[in-house]
């Protein structure tokens, strides 16, 4: 329990004030020479325990009316909401509820969800002012304010059920803002039901700042209650889907995936993962050696020319909103590459490195100049090799384009000291190793990208390669693979759905022995593959990311079960188009952002912090200065109560006193 | 300035008082001739009995009448006549010093004792006091003599309250001392045993004295109303007692009614008169009507 105002707290030894009243009053007490003692002490003596108890009940109550009265000034906050059933009701409440996939994580030791725990938590804080205050709610999916009229109404699936899509807390924040300024509402309180996933909060995003100093400067009161549910369901294992493509080998055709698999806690080394392809499901046993793990598999698909749809299926967990992935795949492409040099030693060299492979045929990649390189060119490309000064004007803008389609991009050295710079990335100084030896590539990303381990789990030679020259790549890049001496090999840029590289060694006899092909060629040919998406229509979206243009076609689930497209992941399909539509991947995100500093995005706004740490059904609500002010009350007229002396009119007492008392001489007398 | 004592005289009481004379209501034993019925037959104006004639008797006594008509000897006996002797017991204890709105109990006490003792000397008989502490700290005889009242006023006027009471031992050692019937009229407020206090009562009846007793009571000790915590401290010792009067009115009443109860029947049983007096009733009315009351049962005996 915390305190707004614990210097008050100082003043608790002045519960001792009645005791010490009563003490000074004791010695205060009038004294009365009495003669009766001896009725006096019968009297006493049959009543003293229950005065003593009565006296000492009337200090208990003293002592605690003045210990409410002093919790009551320090204005105690709770962990839990309990103080928001007695806190003043404000013009307008704003309910912001994250409804993202990560919110279907189960409470730790409980069987509902965070969200179902939040809704439950807000209903029952919001039904008490119900009737008195303006009920909003701003849900994650639609960002929009909606009023409701009661507080149970926020239960509904359509306000507050379960999506698979993410959130955008600073977006939500500014639509509270939005609307209290055009409704012009008076107090408000804004209440935020949340994970505190750092992926949909952003710590780092600009609009926090400004829509919190917005808030600063609107007339009205606004105070933010944060029901934080941060404690993390450790028997949860999500999966991500990180690439697809479709092969050829020997005339069949293979879908091979990479899935992400990240657990919170220890899982059982072996796990059925479940996979769907076209409806037909099959089991793969899952070996989850550690906490993180990227799983690679092929699956063949024979000879069948067009696309399809499957999916993969973790078995129920923590959260069962992120145990599956979707995917489409389309039809065989024809994969191509271009070269563009200025280097007749290396245009071969890269011409057979990124041919490509249909149906048993090698077709040599495209070469041309840099001069004659234009849009036309990247029509039916997957991959661009560009082995020239780096493009200028109108040529780099196309390339540029045609990295954010899904293209790759690799750029190699030309030798010329170049300042320009293409996506902020250019060319430096050029360095010859010493004749002892050459410069020498140690360190590699060999978990994905171009340089990954084969299928069989072999790492490519690339230790083998000797490099003589190398251009240094300037600009902030993303190193894949890095010399000895800690100088980038191959970097790389992503860019909408494509990549962009900078490989600073060339295949020539002056550079390197990259033309040997032993890394070279593996290397363009996954890219190859890579790029082949562009050419492939849009096959997948993340989940509340789908275009508006999309949504105009009818979406109907390949499952045949009816799904929201806009709301849940799954395999859609409109017409002969299929579409993948999977969680978004910031959904996987671990981090979460510390209380602390997730109220410092507030800026200078009031703001309670409540964190449910594990489900339970007695919990209530946070400030609760008001019991303590009943408690007083209560308090005070208890003690009333006690200190009130016993009736006499009419009494036993009084009746014997008249009667019996002597009052006329005429009837005191009891002669026989 | 008046003499000792006076101060418990009022001359408008008294000149009212004095009509009423203080009857015994049991026969007394004299020394002298007085107002008051003795056990012995004698010379007065109320006939006895007839009884035989006996060689001896005095011949003065013979019924003439009877003798002419009947010629046998009977003797016409009379009662005899004889004065009262008063004893005034006064219960010096601290307990009596209880001082209400209208003074204490002995204060009051001394004002009933003077004027009896007054009207007593006044109509010819014999008064005493005996004022009882812890002990007996002042005794006089009875006397007829009007300068025997100034003692007795005197003693008043220096008698102080204090100690625990010694009353029972003295009635009991009064009831033997006293070797003929007399009147005992005791003042006090009883606070001691009661079985005790009876049992003296029982033993000055015995003893065939007249027995009257006054209960003083103060109005506070009847009402009992205090209307905050008070510290109540024993007259006779230091014990005192913290207590909220209105939590334990009821039961100290109850207690106070029912010890008044016995002493009023136990007075009633041994054929005694009984007053209960407060301190704020009019002394002179108290006094009138205990005589009147004596002079309407008349003695039996």
């Amino acid at each position: 329990m915390t305190f707004l105002q614990p210097f008050v707290l100082l003043g608790l030894p002045l519960v001792l004030l009645p005791v010490i009243i009563h003490l000074i009053n004791r010695m205060r007490h009038r004294p009365q020479p009495w003669a009766a003692m001896q009725f006096l002490l019968k009297a006493s003596r049959s009543s003293v325990n229950q005065q003593k108890l009565r006296q000492f009940l009337i200090l208990l109550f003293r002592v605690l009316a003045l210990c409410a009265l002093i919790l009551f000034l320090s204005r105690p906050l709770a962990g839990g909401w309990i103080g928001w059933a007695f806190a003043a009701a404000p013009d307008a409440i704003i309910i912001l509820l994250d409804r993202s996939a990560s919110m279907e994580e189960r409470m730790p030791g409980g069987t509902t969800t965070k969200r179902e725990e939040a809704i439950r938590l807000l209903t029952d804080a919001a039904e008490r002012y119900s009737g008195r205050s303006h009920l909003l709610v701003i849900e994650s999916v639609h960002r929009a304010a909606q009023e409701i009229a009661r507080a149970r109404n926020l239960a509904e699936p359509s306000l507050s059920g379960p999506s698979d899509t993410t959130a955008d807390l600073p977006a939500m924040f500014q639509s509270a803002l939005d609307w209290l300024v055009e409704n012009r509402a008076g107090t408000a309180e804004i209440w935020i039901a949340s994970d505190l996933q750092r992926s949909n909060w952003n710590p780092s995003d600009t609009r926090w700042s400004t829509v919190a100093g917005q808030f600063e400067s609107l007339p009205q009161s606004v105070r933010v209650r944060l029901l934080a549910f941060d404690t993390v369901n450790n028997a949860n294992v999500s999966v991500s889907l990180k690439e697809i493509t479709r092969t050829i080998r020997g005339g069949n055709a293979d879908i091979r995936v990479a899935l992400d698999f990240q657990a919170r806690g220890l899982t059982s080394p072996s796990t059925p993962l479940t996979v769907t392809l076209d409806g037909a499901q099959s089991q793969e046993d899952v070996l989850m050696e550690s906490q993180l793990l990227r799983w690679r598999h092929k699956i063949g698909i024979g000879k069948k020319q067009t696309g399809g749809w499957g999916s993969f299926e973790w078995p129920a967990d923590g959260n069962p909103r992120d145990n599956r992935v979707f995917f489409v795949y389309g039809p065989e492409l024809t994969l191509k590459a271009a070269v563009v040099t200025t280097n007749r030693s290396t245009a071969r060299v890269f011409q057979l490195a990124s041919s490509s492979i249909l149906n048993g045929t090698r077709e040599p990649a495209e070469l041309l100049d840099p001069r004659d390189f234009g849009p036309s060119v990247c029509t039916d490309k997957s991959l661009i090799l560009w082995h020239a000064p780096l493009p200028q004007g109108e040529a780099a803008r196309t390339l540029q384009t045609f990295v954010e389609e899904g293209g790759r991009v690799v750029l190699f050295p030309s030798g010329t000291l170049d300042a320009s710079r293409l996506l902020g990335l250019g060319w430096g100084t050029v360095e010859t190793a010493a004749e002892s030896g050459g410069f020498k590539v140690t360190r590699w990303e060999e978990e994905e990208g171009p340089l990954a381990k084969s299928d069989e789990g072999l790492s490519l030679a690339l230790p083998q390669v000797d490099f003589f020259r190398r251009q240094l790549i300037q600009g902030e890049k993303n190193v894949l693979a890095a010399f000895t001496d800690g100088s980038p090999f191959l970097t790389r840029t992503v860019l909408g759905r494509g990549e962009l590289y900078f490989c600073a060694s060339a295949p020539d006899e002056q550079w390197s022995s990259l033309s040997d092909g032993y890394v070279l060629v593996p290397m363009l040919q996954r890219l190859l593959l890579a790029g082949s998406q562009r050419l492939a229509p849009v096959s997948s979206y993340e989940c509340g990311e789908i275009p508006r243009a999309e949504l105009a076609s009818v979406w109907r689930s390949i499952d045949g079960q009816t799904r929201d497209i806009e709301l849940e992941a799954g395999v859609y399909r409109a017409g002969d188009r299929l579409v993948a539509v999977n969680r978004p991947a910031a959904e996987d995100d671990p981090m979460l952002v510390p209380s602390a500093e997730a109220e410092q995005l507030f800026g200078k706004l009031p703001v309670q912090m409540f964190q449910e740490g594990r489900q339970r059904s007695d919990r209530l609500q946070g400030e609760f200065w008001r019991v303590f002010l009943f408690g007083m009350l209560l308090f005070l007229m208890v003690e009333g109560a006690l200190v009130l002396p016993p009736r006499t009119g009419g009494s036993k007492a009084d009746r014997t006193a008249a009667g019996k008392g002597p009052t006329t001489p005429t009837s005191q007398g009891a002669n026989a | 300035m008046r003499e000792p004592g006076l101060n418990y005289l009022d001359q408008k009481v008294l000149g009212k008082l004095m009509a009423q004379p203080l009857l015994a209501r049991h026969a007394m034993e004299g020394s002298v001739s007085g107002h008051h019925k003795s056990p012995h037959r004698g010379s007065s104006v109320e006939f006895a009995e007839y009884r035989n004639y006996v060689p001896g008797d005095d011949l003065r006594r013979l019924d003439w009448r009877v003798l002419g008509r009947t010629d046998r000897y009977y003797m016409k006996e009379f009662d005899a006549e004889t004065n009262l002797r008063c004893y005034l017991v006064l219960d010096c204890s601290a307990s009596m010093q209880f001082e209400g709105a209208h003074g204490s109990k002995l204060e009051y006490a001394k004002r009933l004792i003077a004027s009896l003792a007054y009207l007593v000397v006044h109509q010819g008989d014999a008064a005493g006091l005996v004022c009882v502490g812890e002990k007996a700290v002042h005794e006089i005889p009875p006397r007829r003599n009007p300068a025997h009242l100034k003692l007795i006023l005197q003693t008043l006027e220096q008698t102080e309250a204090k100690g625990e009471t010694g009353l029972p031992a003295m009635l009991h050692q009064l009831a033997e001392s006293a070797r003929r019937r007399a009147l005992v009229v005791v003042f006090s407020d009883l606070f001691t045993d009661p079985d005790e206090l009876l049992g003296c009562f029982q033993h000055l009846r015995f003893q065939k004295h007249d027995l009257a007793v006054f209960h003083l009571m103060d109005r506070m000790e009847l009402d009992f109303q205090f209307d905050r915590p008070v510290r109540f401290v024993d007259l006779e010792n230091s014990f005192s007692l913290v207590t909220e009067p209105a939590s334990v009115r009821d039961e100290y009443l109850n207690q106070l009614h029912r010890f008044l109860e016995r002493m009023r029947l136990g007075c009633h049983e041994f054929n005694s008169d009984y007053h209960r007096v407060a301190t704020d009733q009019d002394y002179g009315t108290v006094l009138s009507h205990f005589l009147g009351q004596r002079a309407r049962v008349g003695a039996t005996f």
